[in-house]
């Protein structure tokens, strides 16, 4: 008896049956998904680092290498298992051409480097320890995934040919957000190419107990040991392997708490309408003695039914997508240990979908407790006061179109019934805009400014080379003479001890010159300007537990001198801990020089490169704007993808809600509808009444939308953003696309799936609706 | 007698294939200006289903029916919208008032489609009709603050706004008690007397015997017709036992 009235029901509403499974198996696929390709994230990294040993603490430094005192640091401290100290031929990117094509273009420092000994391995893609023979290369897996590179092609680095025999894990450099990457050749041709480029060492150690890290890392620091470039941590390797997936993960749970909403909202929106046509239905089962337990279990049944079709449709789904996601997965850190686990937290994940819709529709349905019995039997629904509705009267309304008038009375006359359909646009809306103010922001030119790097059109950098110093005069003045620049700004960073509170001293680079001609974007503050002030990254102020104003102490010349915190910048560039200061310090080393320059014409900047190149050698210039496409470039991408999804995602499930909410709509008014056609009404002004409902809920849908936007919206995006170290984040909105052409898509969309909705309004027989 | 409604050999069926039913079978009727017609018969010998027809609000299988002069299965949706909204007034057994709206703008929605920069006359219009049916005082109520009597004379004034030629009447009194009934005749009975005319079905012969005319239907056909003088307020006993007597003999 009970699956002959589920079954009746689910045949009788097929349209909204089929939408609310839909969506509940859309949102079981995901939760599985995003709970399937978190364990797997975690287990394939947590292989890959073990696999390759992954250093625990590793310094990088060019210039010379005492290793005698380093191996006597190590034995010193009882917590060392092993140190290394790895080669790493930097190469310069116009040196390295593969398949004919160079990589002078690229913003990685590409090198090469041998197989180790002791730990830090390099991986082939099946897991094991790479021993090249002579001739071949190993290419970073990076490179594969963007399709530059395949495997026999013709290397040749510097005049000599090689074989890409294959491709490497590199479980410290395999995020394209670490800035290097290790080439792996066999140890002869290393030595071979050693005159070709700059060596780079990787002082890396294995600590017997990991949770020694930081004690480890103060003693090193204290030590005074090399540290000429930056020092990473084990938990940072891990953390730069997790981004790029974990920020997929992110979006897909991101998306299934959407798609759970917007279950829910169909739940609700079927339901209530459901209700309020059984209205008396439900008062007589009252009247006559049915407890409302009784009466919600005829209700519950039907959705456990399409929950669990819902649930089981999802996660057999889950099975078909998981090898696509996990693929790239695969590909940079190869297979994990955990797929039984994988498997229990994806049946996990389903059973939560079903869970939280059982639970959902058991609280929609506690509504049964408030229907009066004698309420319902008499007027057959529900009577909504209906504040501020009555203000609204015919008589007052000249200026309206009567049609209007009437779509809008009803909406404020029913407020709880148009908020579901309110929460569903509010919500598209909130998801077209968010995704496609994030792409525009980080896509304006300004963005580069929340990276680190001032508002210009060519970088050139001096690093790794002799004589920093005097060589970006030479280029600074070359500028200076070059009408196309506008204006120029040299700053060369160099390496300070700061002292910290308890006396302790901590390695710190402070970028030095004139920080006001291409600012940064400052997260409080401003630039450093008079020369006691010194501004800091968002992360080493986090770290060194400073906020402007405060001050701090630094050895310059030995002496200890006081500097006052004027600002605070996101940055991403250097693993985000840098400083900016504009005192002159001639005797410090000089770790690099950056030279920041702006043109007349931007267009000029590709050529302006090649001509910088080739006059100045020493130098690596890029244009900025290429520097963010590839630091940044498939992160870009994916946001604008991600965008376009989401505003398609957007209007289809606008468009398909309101068709359904309409449809629902016309049939429970079926009696209102004929008596306005009796009155004289047409088809088309009962259309008219229904559009001006759902575009005068559009309207306050997408005001409410768009202000959720910009508030809570920006504030999603700046954390992701902060993730990576820029902080200070704010929307560079597009407005003639947020505020003018998606409001008229949306606008177009609703007025259409509403022209669709209504169309049984013509059909409507006057006699048989009224005589019912 | 200018005739307002002419219905020639109408035919209506309900239903498909083998479960076809034949409500309406080749019925011909004449309503005039200013006439008071009533329609009886048992359930189901296609009265409603006449006045459906005859009023445009249904359409026909066979024959035709024409309103002041215009041929109705000819007109498209928006011409007969029209035509309802301009010359027919209508009043169903249960009040059909919108919930949203109070009483007086109930009655003066389908003047306000056209009208609206006229708002102010319309509804002091309206408000003189409600004064006339006596529910004056019931103008911001609420279609759930009034009692059926009153929202049924709110119909009335509703079908009034226009000034139509014809009222229809599908079982006006159907759902009221006997005084509230007899308060709505009296208001018909008044309106038919200043020319509109007035087309209801009833079962009731109270109600009957108001009218001129009344057409006794069976099996889909109108089968007898009786003709009363015009009433004028008096001798309604009378007409009731007449009526009666005609409903015996049809078993009604």
């Amino acid at each position: 008896m009970r699956y002959r009235i589920i079954r009746n029901d689910i045949r009788k509403s097929k349209a909204v049956s089929f939408t609310t499974l839909f969506f509940v198996a859309a949102a079981a696929l995901l939760l599985s998904l995003a709970a399937l390709l978190m364990v797997n994230l975690a287990g394939s990294i947590e292989t890959l680092m073990t696999k390759a040993k992954a250093p625990h603490f590793m310094q990088m430094h060019s210039g010379t290498v005492d290793r005698a005192r380093l191996e006597a640091f190590a034995r010193q401290q009882g917590d060392v298992e092993a140190m290394q100290v790895v080669d790493f031929l930097n190469l310069d990117g116009s040196q390295l051409i593969i398949n004919g094509r160079s990589y002078a273009d690229s913003v990685q420092d590409n090198g090469l480097s041998t197989q180790n000994k002791q730990f830090d391995f390099l991986l082939d893609l099946n897991g094991q320890v790479i021993e090249p023979a002579k001739g071949e290369l190993y290419v970073p897996v990076s490179y594969r995934k963007d399709g530059r590179v395949q495997v026999g092609d013709l290397a040749v680095i510097a005049g000599n040919e090689f074989r890409v025999a294959g491709f490497l894990r590199d479980a410290q450099m395999n995020s394209l957000l670490a800035s290097s990457k290790r080439f792996l050749v066999n140890e002869q041709d290393y030595a071979k190419m050693q005159a070709f480029g700059s060596t780079e060492y990787l002082i890396e150690f294995r600590l017997k107990d990991l949770s020694r890290l930081s004690a480890f890392q103060a003693a090193y620091t204290s030590a005074g040991l090399e540290a000429g470039g930056p020092a990473v941590t084990y938990p940072l390797f891990r953390m730069l392997n997790a981004i790029s997936d974990g920020l997929m993960i992110a979006v897909i749970l991101l998306i299934s708490v959407l798609v759970v909403s917007i279950a829910f909202l169909c739940i609700r929106l079927t339901l209530l309408a459901r209700i309020e046509e059984d209205y008396r239905e439900i008062g007589v089962m009252k009247a006559i003695g049915l407890r409302v337990s009784d009466i919600k279990a005829l209700y519950l049944a039907k959705y456990a039914v399409l929950a669990g079709a819902g649930s089981l449709v999802g996660f057999a789904l889950s099975f078909a997508f998981r090898g696509a996601l996990l693929e790239n997965i695969r590909l940079s850190m190869g297979e994990g240990e955990n797929t039984s686990l994988a498997l229990l937290v994806g049946v996990l994940g389903v059973l939560l979908v079903f869970l939280m819709m059982m639970a959902y529709v058991r609280h929609v349905l506690n509504r049964f407790r408030k229907i009066s019995a004698a309420e319902a039997v008499r007027f057959g629904e529900r009577q909504e006061k209906s504040a501020g509705a009555k203000q609204v009267r015919l008589s007052r309304s000249k200026s309206i179109n009567t049609n209007v008038f009437l779509g809008i009375k009803e909406v404020l006359a029913r407020k709880r019934l148009y908020t579901t359909l309110l929460a569903v646009l509010v919500l598209s809306t909130f998801i077209m805009l968010v995704p496609h103010n994030l792409s525009n922001t980080i896509s304006s030119k300004s963005f580069i400014s929340y990276m680190g790097i001032g508002m210009s059109d060519l970088r050139f950098d001096i690093q790794q080379t002799d004589h920093i110093s005097e060589k970006a005069a030479v280029l600074a003045k070359a500028l200076e003479s070059d009408r196309s620049v506008t204006r120029h700004a040299v700053l060369t960073t160099k390496s300070f001890l700061t002292v910290k509170e308890d006396g302790s001293e901590e390695r710190i680079k402070i970028e030095l010159g004139d920080h006001s001609v291409f600012p940064v974007a400052y997260s409080g503050g401003r630039a450093p300007a008079a020369g006691n002030e010194v501004a800091l990254s968002a992360m080493n102020a986090q770290e060194l537990e400073k906020k402007v104003g405060d001050s701090m102490t630094l050895l310059i010349d030995d002496k200890e001198s006081i500097f006052t915190v004027c600002g605070i910048y996101s940055d991403i560039t250097n693993g985000g801990k840098t400083a900016k200061a504009a005192f002159p310090a001639p005797s410090a080393d000089t770790m690099w020089s950056v030279v920041y320059a702006e043109l007349a014409d931007p267009t000029l900047a590709e050529s302006k490169v090649s001509a910088y190149a080739a006059t100045y050698p020493f130098v690596k210039v890029s244009p900025v704007e290429e520097y963010k496409t590839q630091t940044f470039g498939s992160t870009m991408n994916a946001i604008d993808l991600a965008s376009r999804v989401a505003l398609a995602v957007a209007l289809a499930v606008m468009a398909l809600i309101t068709v359904l909410f309409m449809n629902m709509l016309v049939a429970k008014d079926r009696t209102s509808i004929a008596v306005m056609k009796a009155l004289g009404f047409t088809s088309s002004d009962i259309r008219v009444q229904y559009a001006s409902r759902s575009i005068f809920v559009l309207l306050v849908g997408i005001v409410l939308g768009t202000l959720l936007a910009n508030t809570l919206g920006e504030g999603l995006a700046g954390a992701m953003i902060s993730s990576f170290g820029a902080t200070s984040f704010a929307f560079a909105i597009h407005p003639l696309t947020a505020y003018g052409l998606y409001p008229l898509l949306m606008i177009g969309t609703v007025l259409l799936a509403t022209r669709i909705g209504t169309s049984n309004v013509s059909h409507t027989k006057i006699a048989e609706a009224i005589k019912e | 007698m200018e005739k307002i409604v002419i219905g020639e050999k109408i035919m209506k069926s309900f239903g498909n294939g083998s479960e076809q039913v034949k409500v309406l079978d080749g019925v011909s009727v004449q309503i005039g200006e200013g006439e008071f017609v009533a329609i009886m018969g048992p359930s189901g010998s296609g009265k409603s289903t006449l006045l459906f027809a005859l009023s445009g609000m249904d359409g026909v299988d066979g024959g035709r029916v024409v309103f002041t002069g215009r041929n109705l299965s000819t007109l498209k949706e928006q011409e007969l919208s029209d035509l309802r909204r301009t010359s027919m007034g209508f009043v169903f057994q249960q009040p059909t008032l919108l919930k949203n709206l109070n009483l007086l703008d109930n009655i003066m929605l389908p003047s306000m489609r056209d009208n609206r920069k006229h708002a102010a006359q319309i509804a002091e219009k309206a408000k003189g009709l409600m004064k006339r049916a006596g529910i004056a005082e019931l103008e911001k109520r609420d279609v759930t603050q009034a009692s059926g009597g009153q929202l049924q004379r709110v119909g009335i004034c509703r079908a009034l706004m226009c000034d139509p030629k014809i009222i229809f009447g599908d079982e006006p009194t159907g759902a009221l008690n006997s005084k509230a009934a007899q308060e709505i005749m009296d208001m018909l009975t008044a309106i038919n007397e200043e020319g509109t005319a007035i087309l209801l079905v009833t079962h009731d012969a109270k109600v009957a015997a108001r009218a001129e005319r009344i057409l006794f239907m069976r099996d889909g056909n109108i089968r007898d017709e009786r003709r009363l003088a015009k009433y004028t307020g008096t001798g309604i006993e009378d007409r009731v036992e007449l009526v009666a007597a005609t409903m015996r003999d049809y078993e009604i």
